[in-house]
Parts: structure tokens; C-alpha cells; sequence
């Protein structure tokens, strides 16, 4: 295998280490690209399933002040909005970057994208998809304030035990391949391991203490959530896959980069 | 030695120098990425109020918990 190692590194450019700030670029670049279009989606998808919850607010007149446009018009908010979006999308990148350029050597793949594309999966499954099933999204009119502190507590702690996780899971998996453990054996014992350690969490940790008020249709949380999820695959998969081409133009033709 | 492509990525991929401000960066950008799903101005007081209402939709479509 050597020979095709050395084969394929040429291809993919990866002889060479690429220098951290220029990595670094080519990432916020990526968190750029993935900003702008979670945003996007924010605004034409997740805000249409926002609005019904902010009605049902107004029509209880219980909606807490955010929510009224006291302070903000509904269109700064809509702006605010897709600025959040867009700055969470940069955030990530620059975390991801300082992330990739330490575990770059240790992940799989043939390219610096197809590395990127590894990575970002396991971000969005730790960071996105397992808050989604532990603690799932709610739209405005569901949360109760009294009850913020704890379900930030138990968000934070789905974070923290997933990144564990995912970290264990890597270092079984790489220890594995040291002892030369034949690939299929090492993929089964990673996925088990995973699948064991998840369960461990999701039945430790409390689910939301909040019950959803009885005049929130149960489709305006559904769509939501959906909505919800589907921005975050977007600002993940963009993050991986525009992030990693600009990555590739870098390393595989380094007097243009 | 093994036929598996993975059991030597060390030899084949040259590690990346991380310097030590990239992890103040990203220390940073892990504060601001608080700041932004922060629950009511827990730091930033009355500024976070602001943050708070304006971000709104952000936090909520990124799946954080709000009030």
C-alpha cells in the first residue's frame, strides 16, 4: 500500500503540511459560504415556522418582551436574524479550523475536503443532530422562562457528553488500527462502542422539564423542528463541502493559493 | 504489514503546526458563539438584552434553548 499512498497524497496534495493562517482562510471562506446560505434558509424556510408560534404569542398576550417587537421591529429581527446565522456560520468556522488543523493527520480520507467532509459529519451529529433528539428545538410560545436555566444546563451537558463521545469512539478506533485490526472489525467495534455510549447518555440525562402548552399545534412544533434541523444540516454540509473545496484549491496548488 | 489503507495515516499525512493563537481564536469565537445563544444577558447585562433580541430568531433556529 505505501506505492498508493504516495500516489494519492501526490494528487491530493498532501505531501506537504498547508500552514495554519492560509487553512484558516480558506475555512472562514467556507463559514462564509455556509452562512449565507443557513441564512437564506433561515429566512425563507424556519422564519415561516417561527411565525404562527410568535401569533399564537400575540394572541395569548403572554409573549415575553423579545417577542413583541418592543424593542425591535419584526424586519430588524428578520435582519438580525440572517446576521445571527451568518455570524454563528464564521464562529464555527474559525473553532472548526484550529479543530481540523489538529486532528487533520488522524482523519480519514484521501483530501484535505474529503477529511473536512468527516469531520463536519461528526459536528453536526455531536453539535446539531443529538441536541435535536436529546433536547429538540422549540419554536417561540413553547419554552417556559422559569425553566431556561435548566434546559440550557441540560443542552450543555448533551454538547459536552456527545464531544466525550465522539472522542472516545476515536481513540478506540485508532487504537485498533494500531494493532492492525482488520478494517470491517474496527468499523463494527467504533459503531458499537458509539451506539452503547449514546444510549448510556440519553437515558442519564433529563429530557426538557417543559410540557408544550396545549394551544401549540402540534404541526407549528413539528415544522419547526423540521426547519430547524434542516438549517443546521445546511450550515454543516456547506461548512464541509465549500470549506473543503477551497481547502483543495489551497493544497493542491499552493503558488495559486 | 496490514491491508487496511487507514492502519498508518501517520506516515502518509505531515501534521499541521497549530499555533498557539489559533486556539485563542478559537477560544474567542467559542465566547462570541456563547454571547450569541446566551439566555438573557447572563454577561452582558443590559447589552445582552440587546444581543438577546436581535439575534432572537438565530438562537432559536440554531436550536438553542430560549425563554
Amino acid at each position: 500500500m505505501p506505492l498508493t499512498h504516495r500516489t494519492v497524497d501526490r494528487l491530493g496534495g498532501t505531501a506537504t503540511a498547508p500552514p495554519f493562517p492560509a487553512l484558516l482562510g480558506r475555512l472562514l471562506l467556507g463559514g462564509v459560504v455556509a452562512g449565507v446560505l443557513s441564512g437564506i434558509w433561515q429566512l425563507l424556510v424556519t422564519e415561516r415556522a417561527i411565525s404562527p408560534a410568535l401569533a399564537l404569542e400575540e394572541a395569548r398576550g403572554t409573549g415575553t418582551v423579545e417577542d413583541s417587537g418592543e424593542m425591535f421591529s419584526r424586519t430588524t429581527q428578520l435582519v438580525g436574524g440572517f446576521v445571527g446565522a451568518l455570524v454563528a456560520a464564521v464562529g464555527l468556522a474559525i473553532v472548526l479550523a484550529a479543530v481540523y488543523a489538529a486532528l487533520r493527520h488522524r482523519l480519514p480520507g484521501r483530501t484535505d475536503g474529503s477529511r473536512l467532509i468527516v469531520l463536519t459529519v461528526i459536528g453536526f451529529a455531536v453539535i446539531a443532530l443529538l441536541p435535536a433528539v436529546a433536547i429538540p428545538a422549540n419554536p417561540p410560545a413553547v419554552g417556559d422562562p422559569d425553566t431556561i436555566g435548566t434546559r440550557t444546563a441540560i443542552y450543555g451537558a448533551v454538547l459536552a457528553g456527545g464531544i466525550v463521545i465522539a472522542a472516545l469512539v476515536a481513540a478506540v478506533v485508532g487504537a485498533l488500527r494500531r494493532r492492525g485490526t482488520d478494517h470491517t472489525a474496527v468499523a463494527a467495534a467504533g459503531t458499537a462502542v458509539g451506539v452503547a455510549l449514546l444510549a448510556v447518555l440519553l437515558l442519564v440525562l433529563p429530557g426538557t422539564p417543559d410540557t408544550i402548552p396545549a394551544d401549540v399545534p402540534a404541526d407549528v412544533v413539528w415544522n419547526f423542528r423540521l426547519a430547524s434541523l434542516g438549517q443546521l444540516a445546511i450550515l454543516w454540509a456547506t461548512l464541509g463541502l465549500a470549506g473543503g473545496w477551497f481547502v483543495d484549491r489551497l493544497t493542491a496548488s499552493p503558488a495559486r493559493g | 504489514m496490514t491491508s487496511s489503507p487507514y492502519a498508518h495515516p501517520r506516515v502518509a499525512v505531515p501534521r499541521v503546526a497549530v499555533p498557539a493563537w489559533a486556539w485563542a481564536l478559537a477560544l474567542l469565537a467559542l465566547f462570541a458563539l456563547y454571547l450569541l445563544a446566551q439566555d438573557n444577558g447572563a454577561v452582558l447585562a443590559q447589552a445582552g438584552g440587546v444581543a438577546h433580541e436581535l439575534f432572537h430568531d438565530a438562537r432559536h433556529a440554531l436550536g438553542v434553548p430560549c425563554h
